[in-house]
């Protein structure tokens, strides 16, 4: 149905090969060990990486490119909407208030913007339908963060049928924009742009290869580091004095979903818990899987540190990001701008919900063959204690462990070790156990 | 012979260290997932194996677990010594339990345990000596009920 421009892989970032120095230490801070330094440069490994843009965090180099939408290829479009995630409006000054940002969105190439957190507020209500119609299972994984979703696909694909079916916000704007443009403008679907204004790059690959959908309704993702000095400029030229939100429209309780806890913010359900940061994240799920967070009812993940105002592209301190959040919210406030009975029309017309389920898509194990997969656990145990267990990385593996495990894979060799290099590789020197 | 091939990890837990507790049953987690065992597999042995160590830490003073996995199951045998269970059908009985208040301010005790790990075993043994300890071996069949 819409058109856009394919990657070769799905994957959001890309190494520079003349930036980068092979230094490591995008490698060492990589959650799923995608990351191998090969010939002195860093070398992603598609099948692994969640897109966290732990990488990109990093880099000393700026080696690490995120693959977001270029400002030439809105150019392909006749009409072209803006669909800024709220982190946007924590990026400015603290009297710039979020219409004076979206005017100033407007004024750059785009037809039309939209407040994705008026469509925030909206999926709350809808989450809160679901959670009324399913009491269990137990907790509910919030769906927003993209990472997460494929954090779960690949370490925990028994948590899956946890993921809420409900779209994030910036889906099921672009899906409802869509049609109502095209009908108000008499104008083809497929002539019409939207662009997601994001903090990470990982929507690019929700965008490029969708996981509950066969195509993305959105047709691109700008970063807000991309526009930052653009909209900068056109709020500087803005004539008129600062309002202090009155006129704004932009909804309270959506705002929040740019913070850690903004999502579990406007839930009926308090027995939420919000979780931000990679890390803390893998071991939040970890304990879902061992049972232990039944008495949950909604679980809020997000990878980013802080939520999304802490996203890898953004322009702004974070801390201070999530401190513009919580005034506007002051300012705007809490209450609710949404038509209840409409959302629960809505969301019984499923106008909310996933196309299709989400797919476990399990890490594969060391082999295919269950008994050559023991016996190359065996294998690895054996090279682990031969090793130095200094983590060093200089056999461009994050770790010993790693590096053993490449070795039983065939895809790295004994000799790539600095400490055990001279000593001739051979397989009969392995301790046996 | 395909029957002789197995992979084995013995893990020490000490008897009232919160702190550490949960690290065993992760790690076997991880080795599952690199033997290539499916998702709904691991999950029910990552329950089972939790259940058992958090006993372990409750109740005992000492205990290994031990993770043995072979072409067709995965067995987690653990063996503690400690105080053992004076009557195991009322042990087994869901709710019955016999943690102390402290525990269950920590949020533990609810007496789900070892029901719970018998609902997600395939084979369930159980074995104790009051004043001795307690054995516990947890089969679970890799062919029968896959994915």
């Amino acid at each position: 149905m819409v058109k856009k421009t394919k990657l070769l892989h799905a994957i959001s970032v890309r190494i520079h090969k003349k930036k980068c120095i092979g230094c490591v230490r995008c490698m060492r801070s990589c959650p799923t060990k995608a990351i191998r330094v090969k010939g002195g440069i860093a070398v992603i490994n598609t099948q692994r990486c969640i897109d966290c843009g732990e990488c990109l965090r990093v880099c000393p180099c700026h080696a690490v490119i995120p693959l977001t939408t270029s400002s030439t290829d809105i150019g392909k479009y006749k009409w072209n909407v803006a669909l800024p995630s709220p982190v946007l409006y924590s990026q400015f000054e603290q009297h710039v208030m979020p219409h004076q940002i979206l005017s100033a969105l407007e004024q750059l190439d785009f037809d039309y913007v939209y407040d994705e957190a008026l469509m925030c507020e909206m999926t709350s209500r809808a989450i809160e339908e679901y959670l009324d119609d399913h009491k269990e299972p137990r907790p509910v994984i919030s769906s927003t963060c993209p990472v997460v979703v494929r954090l779960i696909q690949r370490l925990f694909p028994s948590l899956c049928g946890l993921i809420v079916p409900i779209e994030p916000p910036r889906e099921i704007a672009a899906k409802n924009l869509r049609k109502e443009i095209a009908k108000k403008r008499n104008i083809k679907q497929t002539d019409i742009g939207i662009f997601h204004i994001t903090p990470c790059s990982a929507k690019m690959v929700s965008i490029n290869s969708p996981e509950t959908m066969t195509e993305s309704y959105l047709n691109g993702a700008l970063s807000i580091r991309q526009l930052y000095n653009d909209i900068m400029k056109k709020l500087r030229k803005q004539k008129t004095p600062t309002m202090l939100g009155t006129q704004s429209s932009v909804s309270g309780i959506g705002i929040g979903w740019a913070i850690g806890g903004g999502e579990i913010r406007g839930l009926k359900y308090v027995h939420s818990v919000a979780v931000s940061g990679v890390y803390d994240t893998i071991s939040i799920l970890e304990d879902v899987e061992a049972g232990r967070l039944k008495n949950i009812e909604y679980l809020e993940c997000m990878i980013c540190p802080d939520g999304c105002v802490g996203g890898p592209l953004t322009v702004e301190n974070r801390f201070i990001a999530k401190s513009n959040i919580l005034r506007l919210i002051k300012i705007i406030g809490g209450k609710k701008r949404i038509d209840v009975h409409f959302v629960k029309k809505l969301y019984k017309e499923k106008f909310f919900s996933f196309e299709h389920s989400i797919r476990p898509k399990p890490f594969p194990g060391l082999n295919e063959d269950r008994i050559q997969a023991i016996e190359a656990l065996n294998k690895k145990e054996r090279i682990l204690k031969k090793l130095p267990g200094m983590d060093c990385g200089a056999c461009g593996a994050p770790d010993c462990r790693t590096f053993a495990e490449d070795i039983v894979r065939y895809e790295a060799n004994l000799n790539s070790c600095v400490f055990l290099k001279g000593e001739k590789y051979d397989s009969k020197k392995i301790p046996a156990r | 012979m395909a029957h002789k091939i197995k992979y084995q990890h013995k893990f020490k837990i000490k008897g009232g260290d919160f702190v550490r507790a949960g690290e065993p049953s992760c790690e076997i987690r991880n080795i599952m997932r690199e033997i290539g065992i499916g998702p709904d597999i691991i999950r029910r042995v990552a329950i089972a194996a939790y259940e058992a160590e958090m006993n372990v830490v409750m109740y005992a003073d000492n205990g290994t677990i031990t993770f043995t996995a072979t072409p067709k199951e995965v067995i987690i045998a653990v063996d503690d010594t400690g105080s053992g269970i004076p009557d195991i059908n009322l042990a087994m009985q869901p709710g019955y339990s016999t943690a102390t208040q402290e525990m269950r301010e920590m949020g533990f005790g609810a007496g789900m345990g070892l029901p719970n790990i018998k609902r997600n075993a395939d084979i369930f043994e159980i074995y104790s000596i009051i004043g001795k300890g307690t054995f516990l071996k947890i089969i679970f069949k890799l062919n029968g009920k896959k994915n």
